[in-house]
C-alpha cells in the first residue's frame, strides 16, 4: 500500500462532485475549470480531467456551447444540465453525510485513543 | 540546425520544429492509445486535449514567428500529465476490473503480482498472465524444486528482471483478459492496426516529402500514391503477423535451449564443487588435458569455462524473454559492464592456459635407466611382448592404438603403444637392458622430469623377457610426443627368440641379412661379430627370395 495511491484514490471520487460544483457557479470553460482544481490541489496534472469530462457530457449531466473568444479560436464552454443538477444535489447530500460520518468516525477514534 | 513544421493546432497555428513535433506527436499517439475503445468520445477528448496543449504554448510563444522547441513540449507534458495519468480519471468507475480491461486498448503483461506474494510474487503474476489459479504455479515452482534447482534458478532470474505491478494500469495490464480465441483475435487485429498505423505515417511523410520535391508534378502522382500506400499497408500487415508470430516462437526456443544450457552449467559447477570437497576430482573428472599442468587450480578454470561459455546464454535468455515480454526489464548498465568484465577476465585466464600448455611442450627430454641382466654365455633369451589383458580387453584395442584414453586405478590417464624394441650388440660381456622414455616439457629438465614419470616395465625370468607393449601416462601429458625405446644388449654367442608377440614393436632391428623386422618374429639370432645373425631361417630367405 502507497500513501500516493490512496490519497490519489481518494481525491478521484470527489473529482467528478467537484466538477459539477464548479459548474454550478455558472458556465466555465475547460481551461478555468482546470484552474480552480490546480489551485485548490485537487488534480495535479491537467490530463486526468478529458476523459472525465466527456463521460460526464456523454452521460448527460453536461453539454456545451462553443463561444468566440478575442484571443484565439472559439472555447468550449461547459454548462450543466438540469439532469446534472439533480445528480449535484444527490452529491451534496452524499458528500455531506459523507463528511459526518468520517468525521464521527475519526473523532471517536481519537478519543478512545486519549 | 532544424527543420520547422507548420501545424495548426486547435485552431493555433504554429511554427513547430522538427523534434518537438515528433515528440509532441508521440504523446497525442500514446494517449489516444491509452484511452477507451469507443472512438467517438476518443477523438472528442484528443480534440479537448490538443485545444488545451495550443492554449498552452500560445501563453509560451507570444512572438509568432518564434519557434515551438523540445523545451516547450517538455513543459507541456508536465502540466497535462503523462499519458497513464489520463486514465485515471476513468478508473474509479468501473467496479470490475474484467469489464475495465475490455475498454482498455492494452495487452496482458508479465508483472509481479506485489499484493499477493509469498517471496517476490513472481508466481502470482505468472499466475495473472495465464489466468489460473496461484496454488498451481507454486506447486510447479516447488516440485520443480526438487528436480535439481531449476524453478529456484527461474525465480531468482524472473524476480530480478520482472517488474512489480505498482500502479493501478500496470496492475490492470497484469490481470488482463483471460486468453481465449475472442480475446486473442482481438489483440492480434489491435497490433496489426497499430502497426499499419505506424507504417501509414511513415508512408505518408515519404509521400509528403516525394510531394515537396516534386509538387509541380500533379494529379498521376496522387494516383500512385495512393496504391504505394495500400501496397505498404498489406505488406506491412503481412510482415508485422509474421514477425510476431515466428518472434515469439524464437522467443520461447531461445529461452528453453538457454535456460537448459545455463541450468546444466549450474549443476556442473555445483557438482565440481562438491566433488573437490570431496576429494575426488581426480578420478571422476574428465578435463580437457590442457587444463592438468595449469598453474591455476582446477575449479578455477572449470569456473571460467562455464563463465565464458554460459554468460552467452544468459545475454540469450534474457534476450528471449524480452522478446516475449517488452517490459522484461534489460540489465542496467553497471550489471553488463560487471558481466563483460568478469567473463573477459575468465576469457583471460582461459586463453593464458592455453599459452601456458603451449609453451609446456617447447623442449623434449628423455629418462634413461639400465639394468644388467645375469645370462650364461651362449644362451638363449626370449623375448616376449605382453599386454595387460584388463586394459586391453577393456577398451577393445587393437594391436596398434597409439594413444587412448583410459581409466586406469580409477584415474584418466593416456594408454599409449608407442614403445620400440630393439636389439643391439653389447660393447662389453654384460647383457643389459636400456630403457629411455622420451617426453617434453617446458625447459629440458621439466621433460626429463616428464619422461621419468612415464610408467612402462619389464620383467625378466630365467630367460625370458616379457617387456610391455604400453605405456601409460598422465592425462595432462597431452600431445608430448612420448615415445619409450626399449633396446636389449647382448653380447656376442647369445641367441634371441623372437616371440610373434613382439611383431609390432620390433623396430628396425640391424641383422646380417637385413630381414624385415616383420620377418624375423617366430626366429632364433645368434649375436655374432658382424650383428644379428639368423639361424635357422635361410630356407625360409631362400624361398622368399625366390619369390621376389
Amino acid at each position: 500500500m502507497k500513501i500516493e495511491n490512496t490519497k490519489a484514490q481518494m481525491r478521484k471520487g470527489v473529482l467528478e462532485y467537484c466538477i459539477l460544483s464548479i459548474l454550478q457557479h455558472g458556465d466555465a470553460y475547460t481551461s478555468e475549470i482546470l484552474s480552480t482544481l490546480k489551485s485548490a490541489e485537487m488534480i495535479v496534472v491537467e490530463g486526468t480531467i478529458y476523459p472525465l469530462l466527456t463521460r460526464l457530457k456523454n452521460a448527460g449531466l453536461l453539454s456545451y456551447r462553443w463561444e468566440e473568444s478575442t484571443s484565439g479560436p472559439p472555447r468550449k464552454y461547459y454548462v450543466l444540465t438540469e439532469n446534472g443538477g439533480m445528480f449535484l444535489k444527490e452529491l451534496d447530500k452524499t458528500w455531506s453525510n459523507l463528511i459526518n460520518a468520517v468525521n464521527q468516525v475519526t473523532s471517536k477514534k481519537t478519543t478512545k485513543d486519549e | 540546425m532544424n527543420k520547422t513544421i507548420n501545424i495548426n493546432l486547435g485552431g493555433y497555428f504554429f511554427h513547430i520544429d522538427e523534434n518537438a513535433y515528433k515528440k509532441l506527436r508521440r504523446y497525442l499517439d500514446a494517449i489516444a492509445k491509452s484511452l477507451s475503445d469507443d472512438p467517438q468520445g476518443k477523438n472528442e477528448i484528443i480534440a479537448d486535449i490538443e485545444a488545451r496543449i495550443s492554449e498552452l504554448l500560445s501563453e509560451k510563444i507570444l512572438d509568432a514567428r518564434q519557434v515551438v522547441n523540445e523545451q516547450d513540449i517538455s513543459d507541456v507534458i508536465k502540466i497535462m500529465g503523462e499519458p497513464e495519468d489520463y486514465t485515471e480519471g476513468e478508473e474509479s468507475y468501473t467496479d470490475n476490473s474484467y469489464q475495465y480491461s475490455r475498454r482498455k486498448n492494452n495487452s496482458k503483461k508479465l508483472y509481479r503480482d506485489g499484493d499477493d506474494k509469498f517471496l517476490g510474487g513472481v508466481a502470482a503474476g505468472i499466475a495473472h498472465y495465464f489466468d489460473v489459479d496461484v496454488i498451481w504455479i507454486r506447486l510447479a515452482f516447488i516440485l520443480l524444486l526438487f528436480g535439481g534447482g531449476f524453478s529456484l534458478l527461474l525465480y531468482i532470474i524472473l524476480w530480478v528482471l520482472l517488474p512489480e505491478a505498482k500502479t493501478t494500469a500496470e496492475k490492470l495490464q497484469m490481470e488482463g483478459e483471460p486468453v481465449n480465441i475472442d480475446n486473442i483475435e482481438k489483440k492480434i487485429r489491435e497490433e496489426l492496426n497499430s502497426a499499419t498505423e505506424k507504417i501509414k505515417n511513415a508512408a505518408n511523410e515519404v509521400t509528403q516529402k516525394v510531394n515537396e520535391g516534386v509538387s509541380g508534378v500533379k494529379k498521376n502522382g496522387k494516383k500512385a500514391r495512393s496504391g504505394f500506400q495500400e501496397f505498404l499497408d498489406t505488406l506491412g500487415k503481412i510482415i508485422t503477423a509474421f514477425f510476431s508470430v515466428i518472434g515469439k516462437f524464437i522467443g520461447v526456443i531461445i529461452i528453453i535451449v538457454s535456460a537448459s544450457v545455463l541450468i546444466s552449467f549450474i549443476l556442473a559447477l555445483f557438482s565440481i564443487g562438491s566433488f573437490s570437497i570431496l576429494g575426488i576430482e581426480d578420478e571422476y573428472m574428465s578435463l580437457p588435458p590442457f587444463m592438468y599442468d595449469s598453474t591455476l587450480p582446477n575449479w578455477l578454470l572449470v569456473t571460467c569455462t562455464l563463465i565464458l561459455v554460459g554468460f552467452p546464454f544468459l545475454v540469450l535468455f534474457v534476450l528471449g524473454l524480452r522478446i516475449l515480454s517488452s517490459n522484461v526489464k534489460q540489465f542496467s548498465k553497471t550489471t553488463s559492464l560487471t558481466l563483460l568484465g568478469i567473463w573477459i577476465v575468465a576469457l583471460l585466464m582461459i586463453v593464458f592456459t592455453g599459452i601456458e600448455f603451449g609453451t609446456s611442450h617447447a623442449r623434449s627430454g628423455s629418462n634413461i635407466t639400465k639394468k644388467e641382466l645375469y645370462i650364461e654365455p651362449n644362451d638363449t633369451l626370449k623375448l616376449n611382448v605382453v599386454n595387460d589383458d584388463n586394459i586391453y580387453y577393456q577398451y577393445n584395442f587393437r594391436r596398434r592404438d597409439n594413444r587412448e584414453e583410459v581409466v586406469v586405478n580409477d584415474k584418466f590417464q593416456w594408454y599409449s603403444n608407442y614403445v620400440k624394441v630393439d636389439v643391439r650388440k653389447s660393447k662389453d660381456e654384460t647383457t643389459y637392458v636400456e630403457v629411455r622414455k622420451r617426453s617434453r616439457g617446458k625447459n629440458v629438465s621439466k621433460a626429463q622430469d616428464n619422461a621419468s614419470r612415464i610408467r612402462f616395465d619389464y620383467e625378466v625370468s630365467d630367460n625370458k623377457i616379457d617387456v610391455d607393449g604400453f605405456f601409460l601416462t598422465d592425462f595432462g601429458n597431452f600431445a608430448k610426443n612420448e615415445v619409450v625405446y626399449f633396446t636389449l644388449y647382448i653380447p656376442e654367442g647369445v641367441s634371441i627368440y623372437f616371440d610373434d608377440s613382439s611383431r609390432t614393436f620390433l623396430d628396425d632391428i640391424d641383422n646380417t641379412t637385413n630381414i624385415y623386422d616383420n620377418d624375423m618374429v617366430e626366429h632364433y639370432f645368434l649375436m655374432t661379430e658382424d650383428g644379428l645373425h639368423c639361424t635357422d631361417c635361410l630356407k625360409k630367405e631362400d624361398s622368399e627370395g625366390s619369390d621376389e
